[in-house]
């Protein structure tokens, strides 16, 4: 089996992928969420460092008319950068390597320093000497303050590595979970499929497993195979009981050719003796010829259809094959008689409709007591046409009628081969019909004797009403 | 020897039938099992020829009602079924032998022949009685090595004698295992054929063979050696 066609693999992919994806969007989440906070305590940070300078700005003893810082009492942070300017650009105190910076006030900027990243908070004050007289002097303070940020990230690491860990173990226990749960719920597939597997020519029992049975997504998969197996056991025991038959046929019709000859060679026989006998023996021959050419008519006409469909004049065939049977009517003393025939057309090949008309005619005729009548009439109601074949003889038996159809099929002995027939005429009609879309049935008529009806759909051009 | 042969195939059935009479059998023959089933119990048959798809009633089934009767006449079947099981179920059920259609004439009658000649207690095809063998193959007699012209019937007489040696067998007994349902029957023809028997085999210097037991019957002696 393709391993990358699996279910199972798909199902667990596909569960693994969502539940990655989601942990990776929450990870970004968090870790979003994170960098928001800890900078807002940066920055907040920043501001404070920045307004403490302000404040020892404001603090520091005057040096009139000057200014100046006094960063004694500010606590110092380690790589903390910064530079104070007056009004007029006077430095009044820095450290670190401070770039010339243009910020706008009381806002804050990322500046790469000898490789490193600082973050900068821009601060604009006033330190006013003797507030509150009219000699009282306003000086401009401007406050660049920065911190190296790199510590920032590493705090948004050890916030959220825990979490990924977390995450990450999770992810880890749910897709061994999942493996186990998946194959354990797609465990009635696999009985179902080994129930499946158990069919063969031999052992047709079917019966979808309980399991499967109680899911509604393999219910139907389930009662399907199950009537599958139905109708394939149903065909293959047809198709073996027709092999079996048509075996047995031909053996036996090989028995007699083949003892009617042997049968004469086990002696000395005279001229007429010899004569006669191979007389018989060719007519067995026939009788064999026969069943061989009457199985590959079934054949042939159990294959599709051409995609061309025939038609023929049913009333033309029929009146074909009443006449030609006539001979054989009075040899056994039966009277043919055939009306109404309306015209019509049907679907039918013309050699099949000759076929389907003559093997029901010597069917009656054969089962016909001697002085008695076959009535034939074909009717047609403008769809279909009807073609009844009635005779006076013995009638079909009640258990008989549901096999009359099968080949080969014997029932009473009368009517086997003593009456001539081989057991595979009624098939070849029915295969016919069947051919044509149309029906046959057989019955006994109320006042005695069989009664044959075959309806067939009238072909378009034959139409009359 | 009288031989039933259930077969419902009749083209079949005429040309075993006469094959079977040709080699000095009589023969009887039914075309259904329900009429076969019913001859068979008879217990006047010799060996049974039997089909086994057959209207009425099985071959199968009429072979497992004969054996239900305790009937020991031997069975051999006449099948166009193919496949192990068939043939172990048949033997299972009673049957003697089998033969698969299309069969040879040749090896039916060698096979019917054997049957008989098992079924009587005879393995050799030779039967010696005192001082007569008896060739069933070639259907020919001789006495002291002389052979001895017999006709048909005086042969199959003389033969169905030699398989029950020292028994009495009764003129009812030989008409119904040597005639068939066709052949009209009349008591006395049995009388006639054995006086021309007893004549023919009574060679100069000999024992009588064959003893007639007045309204028993008859007796083939094996004593009659001088």
């Amino acid at each position: 089996m393709n391993q990358g066609s699996s279910i199972t693999r798909r199902l667990i992919t596909a569960v693994l992928l969502l539940e990655g994806l989601a942990a990776v969007l929450l990870i970004v989440a968090v870790i979003v969420n994170e960098h928001q906070d800890e900078y807002s305590a940066f920055d907040a940070n920043l501001r404070a460092s920045a307004n403490a300078f302000l404040g020892a700005v404001q603090e520091a003893e005057d040096s009139s008319p000057n200014i100046g810082l006094d960063v004694r009492r500010i606590p110092r942070t380690p790589h903390a950068v910064y530079r104070v300017t007056d009004g007029e650009g006077h430095v009044l105190g820095a450290e670190g390597p401070v770039p010339d910076l243009t910020i706008e006030p009381d806002s804050f900027r990322r500046v790469k320093i000898n490789g490193h990243s600082y973050r900068f908070f821009a601060l604009d004050g006033e330190r006013v000497v003797d507030p509150g007289t009219p000699s009282a002097v306003i000086h401009q303070v401007h406050i660049l303050y920065g911190q190296p940020d790199g510590r920032v990230w590493h705090e948004i690491w050890e916030a959220t590595r825990f979490f990924m860990l977390a995450t990450a173990i999770l992810l880890g226990v749910t897709a061994v979970l999942l493996v186990w749960m998946i194959r354990r719920l797609l465990s009635p597939i696999h009985v179902l499929a080994s129930e499946a597997d158990k069919v063969n020519s031999v052992h047709w029992s079917f019966t979808a497993p309980e399991v499967a049975m109680h899911l509604a997504e393999l219910r139907p998969l389930a009662s399907a195979i199950e009537r599958t197996v139905n109708r394939l056991q149903s065909s293959f025991e047809q198709q073996k009981r027709f092999t079996r038959d048509a075996a047995h046929e031909l053996k036996t019709d090989l028995a007699i050719v083949k003892s009617s000859l042997q049968l004469l060679t086990m002696k000395e026989r005279s001229v007429e003796e010899y004569g006669k006998g191979l007389g018989i023996a060719l007519e067995d021959f026939t009788r064999l010829e026969e069943t061989v050419q009457q199985m590959l008519t079934l054949a042939r006409l159990e294959q599709p259809a051409d995609a061309v469909s025939p038609t023929c004049a049913l009333h033309q065939v029929l009146q074909d094959n009443v006449t030609q049977s006539a001979s054989f009517a009075s040899l056994n003393k039966v009277t043919l008689m055939a009306s109404p025939v309306a015209a019509v057309s049907v679907p039918v090949d013309a050699r099949d409709a000759a076929l389907l008309c003559s093997n029901l005619i010597v069917n009656a005729l054969q089962h016909s007591p001697d002085h008695g009548a076959v009535e034939i009439a074909l009717r047609s109601d403008g769809p279909t046409a009807t073609l009844t074949i009635r005779d006076h003889g013995e009638g079909i038996a009640e258990e008989d009628r549901p096999h009359l159809f099968e080949p080969f099929y014997r029932g009473d002995p009368s009517r086997s081969r003593k009456s001539g027939g081989t057991g595979l005429g009624l098939s070849i009609c029915k295969a016919i019909c069947d051919r044509a879309g149309g029906s046959i049935e057989i019955g006994n008529h109320r006042a005695g004797g069989a009664i044959v009806t075959v309806t067939l759909p009238v072909s378009r051009a034959g139409r009359t009403g | 020897m009288r031989l039933l042969i259930i077969e419902d195939e009749k083209r079949l059935a005429e040309n075993i039938a006469q094959a079977l009479r040709e080699a000095g059998f009589a023969v009887d023959y039914a075309a259904d099992g329900i009429t076969g089933s019913h001859m068979a119990v008879q217990d006047i048959f010799d060996a049974i020829i039997l089909d086994l798809m057959l209207p009425g009633k099985s071959g199968k089934r009429v072979l497992t009602e004969l054996r239900q009767t305790k009937s020991r006449t031997p069975v051999l079947v006449l099948t166009a079924l193919e496949g192990k099981e068939t043939i172990v179920d048949l033997l299972n059920s009673g049957a003697d032998d089998y033969l698969a259609k299309p069969f040879d004439l040749g090896e039916l009658l060698a096979r019917v022949k054997a049957l008989i000649r098992r079924a009587k207690g005879v393995s050799s095809t030779i039967i010696q009685v005192a001082d007569m063998e008896i060739d069933t193959v070639r259907q020919t007699v001789k006495r002291r090595g002389q052979e001895i012209d017999l006709s048909p019937m005086e042969y199959r007489i003389l033969q169905y004698l030699s398989y029950r040696p020292r028994a009495i067998v009764s003129k009812q007994e030989l008409l119904e295992h040597l005639y068939d349902f066709e052949w009209e029957h009349h008591s006395n023809v049995i009388e006639a054929h054995i006086s021309n028997l007893r004549r023919k085999l009574n060679l100069q210097g000999t024992e009588p063979l064959i003893e007639t037991l007045r309204h028993r019957g008859y007796r083939l002696s094996e004593e009659a050696s001088s």
